[in-house]
């Protein structure tokens, strides 16, 4: 007998339970690559790959006959540890070994067809299930948590059309074979033209929407429905065609008749529009006020950020420069480039920009406004978008002085006043002249600018009501100059008596130019010199009466002109150094003033026609007569159709009466009403809609639809406006009797 | 008791008499022969003894009998278990019956001291117990609504009111009122209260005949319990108005504005200067109005007047216009100034006080209002026309019309801020309140609060006709019975036929119908549940009982027992027959 051959079935059924296993295994992970990827390909090659995969692990063909003689006699007691005989041809074995082959052949032979090879077959269909229980739970979890399901929906968007009217002829029913929608955007989006069979849409301001519908079947007409307006389609071939422009959002529905004359309406489509947005422009790296000083770099750099959301055709900077002041301030309006070119039709522009304020002629004084601007490509007319606007000014030295004056609508200041600001200006020379002018030139022109120091004091303390010493010749009268002008000698004959007489010039005499005819009556009475503001205001004269400003703007002007008296003082020691710090302190103040107190209200009157004398108070009405006036309302209360409709429905859900056309019209103008609302509104609205709509269809006119649509119009109306209304009642006799005896015993 | 013997037979007594006497003649004669014996008496005797019981059977005797007939136990919906019992227990053998709704109660027969357990009798039924006396025990408490009423006819743009009272109310839970539909319109919670009284309100928002819903709501939104409330939502009619100022205010401007714009028929007269006016017409109204006149007033159903125009009223004037409002109606509104409150009671009929208050406030959302620093006395005449609960103006009644003013000043200036709603609210409120109302010929009230199919729908019917006739929907005439001392009132009663809306019409006009709303059984379960409730109650007292020897005593005729007479006969004639065979 031939030992042999059972190891060897024994070995090929070891190796075909591995095959087994691995397939196992490869079945499993192909089962969950399908459930996870919907793909029979997909799960194939997994199937395929893992087969690999789990074959080349396990190696079937590495069982070998030694292997299972291996596993055999560690397994089997009764293999005596001596199987490997039965692999032995006979003729090689020893007596003893023939006989070790027999006695084992024939132990073997009814055991070893039962002997099962080590195997992991229950584990491999373990992991087998397991991993399709895993696919087909995260298969139900991926659907149950997918929100949009991709199925069936593009069938849900396909027109439909039912009919208006129960059918009455037996022809059959017109089908909508081929539904084309094409929107054509407008050109300059850049977008390419969109072919949908879904009606609806949503586009751009002005794309331009084309419909094809196909039927089978003989159709007389078609019809759009547009917010309550009607559009007839138009037969091209066998297709009808309605092309419009997307001009405002909207719900539209179709209708066709069939050639019965049976009519057919769809459903409620929106029709959506997206308005195209103007380009957003930002300026950054500026602030909103700049200053320069005159002799500073006048330089403004910025980044500008313009976006939009088709296009940028242009943009430029758009720069208005003012000149002057008041009444002669004029305008200049410039529009200056980028140094960048832009690039049209690109969404996102960043552009660097130097604004040179020379090179815009710009002026000590003068300011600058400016902002960017930018257009898009929408045609006929391009959004146009602007940033803020952002200030420049180049500041003015000169022109700062006339600040109280502002006040009083009169300009009280001569012209040969020293401004503060000149003052310094002055000064500052003096300072810097000084090596190269004569200590006399020197000190002379710093007690001048002392004396003009104290006319500049003298004035702003006439606004604070201070007694001035300044009459018709105010230098003389200084304290600290004219201690020699007591007699009020306009002659300064007194040389001696004046020790600054060399140096001052007859300019302290404030009249140095013979502008003034010196009147020469006695100013000694100085209480009673006219006070050159005396006709303008109110008399200031008391300092505490003074109510010219308010109490911080008093205390303030005190301020100034404490440091004015400093400034002075150090004027006329020819210290013009010391004194130039309360010049500066001077000057500061003096601004503040000016920038708190700047209100000026123009007044307004009312000039009466002329009345003639002759008839005034006469009396006589003659020519007066009666005034007719006549005017209708036609008063509608609101939505007067949808409150009409909910009656309707009413008696139509108690049965009381069949739908008929005149139902159908009312539906219609209910629906149209509310589609003006439902722009606005398109989620509170679009059911009502929908329902109103399908009245118009025979099929959808249950009861069922019917309370459907009562109830929905009920929760989007309105309540009825409150006006007064004519009731009906009943005129009792006993009440009336009642009410009369009442009246009789009040 | 004797005395009280009658015959029920009494009109067989003489052929009677005579039958029996020729019987007795005939026996007397046939047995003549043995008259000298004793045993012929004997037999004489037993022959009257059974003529005469022969005689009875055919006459019945009857006498009247004192008789109490005793107690019984009538149970009705919603009565107590353990009362019952107990009542078993105290009355052994007490006979019960179930009440039927409509059918008469055959316990009556042989009790008349009865205990009315449960809810009671219908109030149609009532008149079964008429005769008895009872002692109405009461019913478990009721838990559900008790009371619910509301206004029936509305017209578009005012509100619905309904009151609803709510026995045991879960805390918590939700009245709901709801639209036809079941969209919710006005809602209050539950508190934690033996009963609950809610108030609801609601403004419809289209004409026709709706049956709103009164909803109960767990506090998880779950309808519970749904009650119809039928009401019958017309449209109201336009006014004709007529305004008459001295000189032009802002005040008529914004009314005149508001009025028109709203379509009412209108008419303003304001004087430019002497015998000089400027006349408006809106919306089709025509005629100038130079002078006050019956006739020209009749087609206004509202005249506003400023105090002026109304003080400067010649007394010819004034009458005239008095009279129009006596007459046929018309609304007298005079737009006040502060001299028209301090006209003495002949000269303008109102009652004023001054409070020196100058502000009102409305609302929730709180509106101040100027006005005048006066306010409305109490008074039996006069009706306040309020806003919020905020008295704003008043009217006094002048037999078919009205006359009222208000005490705001200067509600233009409502319009002004953009309040046009609160404006157009309190100017709503107040021609509604003194406006002519159209006068109908007919009016119907229902007497019966819960109509149900099949049961008595009594109303009230009242016509200024002659003989006015009613069919209902079938064009079946409805009988109606005219009231004593009000003609024009009719009383009639109809069995509805089916549940929801059912109508009566005029017979001669088939434009005329009256609609009123018929419940099913399960609907207003516990109102109408209350409803008996409270009518036996009514009628029995609570808890009055009646006391054991306070039974009442009948005395009915009660035929003697047949069964006597036909013993006496069967003896005798036994006699008869037995004696010649003992003794031949």
């Amino acid at each position: 007998m031939n030992g042999a051959k059972p190891i060897k079935q024994f070995q090929k059924r070891w190796q075909q339970f591995l095959y087994v296993e691995a397939a196992l295994y490869a079945v499993g992970f192909g089962g969950l690559i399908y459930l996870l990827t919907h793909n029979i390909g997909y799960g194939i090659l997994g199937f395929f790959g893992a087969l690999g995969i789990s074959v080349w692990m396990t190696r079937p063909w590495r069982v070998s006959e030694t292997r299972a003689v291996n596993y055999i006699d560690a397994h089997l007691p009764q293999a005596g540890y001596s199987s490997g005989l039965l692999l032995v041809p006979a003729h090689e074995l020893s007596n003893l070994s023939k006989l070790q082959q027999y006695r084992v052949a024939t132990q073997l032979e009814p055991i070893l067809p039962k002997t099962r090879p080590p195997q992991k077959m229950f584990r491999a269909a373990l992991v087998m299930f397991g991993l399709i229980f895993i696919g087909l739970m995260a298969n139900y979890m991926l659907t149950s948590l997918n929100p949009f399901p991709s199925d069936g929906s593009a069938n849900k968007d396909a027109i439909i059309f039912a009919p208006k009217d129960s059918l009455s002829s037996t022809i059959k029913i017109p089908e909508l074979t081929d539904t084309k929608v094409t929107v054509q955007y407008p050109s300059y989006t850049q977008k390419p033209t969109l072919q949908t069979s879904l009606p609806n849409i949503k586009a751009v301001q002005g794309s331009r929407i084309t419909w094809h519908l196909a039927f089978d079947g003989e159709v007389q007409k078609v019809q759009m429905e547009l917010m309550g307006e009607h559009f007839d389609f138009v037969k091209v071939q066998d297709q009808y065609r309605l092309t419009k422009d997307l001009e405002t959002s909207g719900f539209y529905s179709f209708t066709f008749t069939d050639g019965e004359g049976n009519e057919y309406v769809s459903d409620l489509y929106s029709m959506e529009m997206v308005n195209d947005e103007p380009p957003l422009v930002q300026l950054e790296g500026l602030d909103n006020y700049s200053y320069f000083e005159f002799g500073e770099a006048k330089q403004l750099s910025f980044n500008a950020t313009i976006s939009d959301d088709f296009g940028i055709e242009d943009a430029y900077i758009i720069a208005t420069v003012s000149k002057g002041s008041g009444e002669s301030v004029k305008f200049r309006e410039e529009s200056v480039r980028f140094d960048k070119s832009i690039s049209k039709g690109s969404k996102r522009l960043e552009l660097q920009q130097q604004l040179d304020l020379d090179a815009l002629k710009m002026d000590p004084g003068d300011e600058l406004y400016f902002y960017v601007e930018a257009l898009d490509q929408k045609t006929p007319t391009p959004n146009v978008a602007r940033s803020e606007t952002y200030f420049a000014v180049i500041r003015d030295t000169v022109t700062d002085m006339f600040a109280v004056e502002g006040n009083l609508g009169v300009d009280l200041m001569p012209d040969y006043f020293r401004s503060q600001r000149q003052l310094i200006i002055d000064t500052e020379k003096l300072i810097a002249e000084r090596g190269t002018i004569s200590e006399k030139d020197f000190k002379f022109r710093s007690n001048e600018l002392g004396f003009d120091q104290k006319q500049l004091r003298l004035k702003y303390g006439q606004f604070m009501g201070d007694e001035t010493e300044m009459q018709s010749a105010p230098g003389q009268v200084s304290p600290e100059a004219g201690e020699a002008d007591h007699d009020h000698d306009h002659d300064h004959e007194g040389g001696e008596e004046d020790l600054l007489d060399e140096y001052s010039h007859k300019h302290d005499s404030d009249n140095e130019h013979n502008l003034v005819v010196e009147d020469d009556h006695d100013h000694g009475t100085e209480e009673e010199k006219e006070d050159p503001l005396h006709e303008y205001v109110h008399d200031h004269g008391d300092p505490e009466a003074s109510t010219l400003f308010a109490k911080s703007l008093k205390a303030k002007l005190r301020d100034a002109l404490t440091i004015m008296w400093d400034a002075e003082l150090y004027l006329r020691l020819y210290e013009p150094e010391k004194s130039l710090p309360y010049q500066y302190d001077a000057l500061e103040i003096i601004q503040d003033i000016k920038n708190s107190a700047r209100i000026y209200v123009h007044r307004i009157g009312f000039d009466p026609p002329p009345i003639k004398e002759e008839n005034r108070l006469s009396g006589d009405i003659e020519e007066i007569t009666n005034v007719n006036k006549e005017e209708e309302f036609d008063y509608q209360m609101s939505f007067a159709s949808s409150r009409e409709a909910i009656y309707r429905l009413e008696l139509l859900i108690q049965g009381e009466k069949q739908f008929d056309d005149a139902d159908s019209a009312l539906f219609e103008d209910a629906g149209n009403e509310l589609a003006q609302k439902a722009i606005a509104e398109p989620l509170k609205f679009v059911k009502v809609l929908q329902g109103l709509r399908d009245l118009q269809k025979a099929s959808d006119r249950t009861k069922e639809a019917y309370i459907e649509v009562q109830r929905n119009l009920l929760s989007v109306l309105p309540k009825v406006e409150d006006n007064p209304v004519k009731r009906t009642t009943y005129q009792d006799e006993i009440n009336q009797l009642y009410l009369k005896e009442l009246e009789a015993y009040d | 008791m004797i005395d009280g013997v009658q015959l029920l037979n009494q009109n067989l007594l003489w052929p009677e008499v005579l039958v029996a006497l020729l019987l007795l003649t005939v026996f007397v004669w046939k047995e003549w022969e043995q008259r000298r014996e004793k045993r012929f008496w004997i037999k004489s005797v037993l022959a009257l003894l059974a003529i005469v019981s022969l005689t009875m059977i055919v006459l019945q005797p009857a006498r009247f009998q004192e008789e109490t007939k005793g107690k019984a136990i009538i149970l009705t919906e919603g009565y107590r278990k353990t009362q019952l019992d107990s009542l078993k227990f105290m009355y052994k053998r007490i006979p019960v019956e179930n009440y039927t709704k409509g059918k008469t109660l055959s316990l009556l027969e042989q009790a008349d001291s009865l205990f009315l357990l449960g809810q009671g009798l219908e109030t149609y039924d009532l008149w079964q117990l008429d005769d008895a006396s009872v002692a109405f025990l009461g019913a478990e408490p009721i838990a559900g609504w008790t009371k619910i009423s509301h206004t029936t006819n509305v017209s578009l743009g005012e509100s619905l009111q309904l009151i609803a009272q709510y026995a045991q109310p879960t805390q918590g839970h939700w009245a709901i009122l709801a639209d036809n539909t079941g969209n919710p319109l006005d809602s209050i919670v539950f508190g934690d209260e033996e009963e609950q009284v809610v108030q609801l309100t609601a403004t419809p928002k289209a004409r026709g005949t709706f049956v709103y819903q009164l909803l109960e709501k767990d506090s998880t939104g779950t309808i519970l319990l749904e009650e119809p409330v039928p009401v019958k939502i017309e449209k109201g009619e336009y006014l004709k108005i007529l305004m008459v100022n001295t000189f032009p205010t802002f005040e008529t401007k914004y009314l005149k504005n508001f009025l028109a714009e709203n379509g009412h028929e209108l008419q303003v007269r304001t004087q430019l200067t002497k015998g000089k006016y400027k006349f408006e017409y809106f919306n089709g109204a025509s005629g100038a109005v130079y002078g006050f006149s019956l006739e020209k007033l009749e087609k206004y159903d509202l005249l506003i007047m400023d105090t002026d125009t109304y003080t400067g009223l010649s007394s010819t004037s004034k009458g005239i216009i008095e009279a129009a409002s006596r007459l046929n109606g018309l609304g007298i509104f005079v737009q006040p100034n502060e001299s028209l409150f301090r006209l003495s009671k002949n000269r303008f009929p109102m009652a004023l006080e001054r409070d020196g208050q100058t502000e009102i406030s409305l609302g929730q959302a709180v509106e101040t209002l100027v006005t005048y620093p006066y306010k409305f006395e109490v008074d039996v005449r006069q009706q306040p026309i309020s806003v919020d609960s905020t008295v704003i103006a008043a009217y006094v009644p002048m037999e078919k019309g009205k006359m009222g003013t208000t005490v705001l000043q200067n509600t233009y200036q409502m319009v002004l801020d953009g309040k046009d709603e609160v404006y157009a609210n309190i100017w709503t409120q107040i021609l509604n309140g003194i406006a002519k109302s159209d006068a109908t010929k007919m009016a119907f009230e229902a007497l019966t609060a819960i109509p149900r199919v099949d049961e008595p729908y009594e109303f009230e019917w009242r016509s200024l006709e002659e003989n006015p006739q009613l069919v209902n929907e079938s064009s079946a005439p409805i009988p109606l019975l005219q009231n004593l001392t009000v003609p024009t009132k009719w009383h009639g009663s109809q069995y509805p036929q089916k549940s929801g809306w059912n109508q009566f019409k005029v017979a001669n006009d088939s434009t005329v119908a009256f609609s009123y709303y018929v419940l099913d059984k399960h609907q207003w379960k516990t109102v109408s549940m209350a409803h008996t409730l409270e009518a036996n109650q009514r009628e029995f007292g609570r808890g009055k009982g009646f006391s054991d020897t306070s039974t009442s005593t009948n005395r009915s005729l009660k035929p003697i027992s047949l069964l006597w007479f036909y013993i006496v006969l069967l003896l005798c004639l036994g006699w008869l027959w037995l004696e010649p065979k003992l003794f031949p």
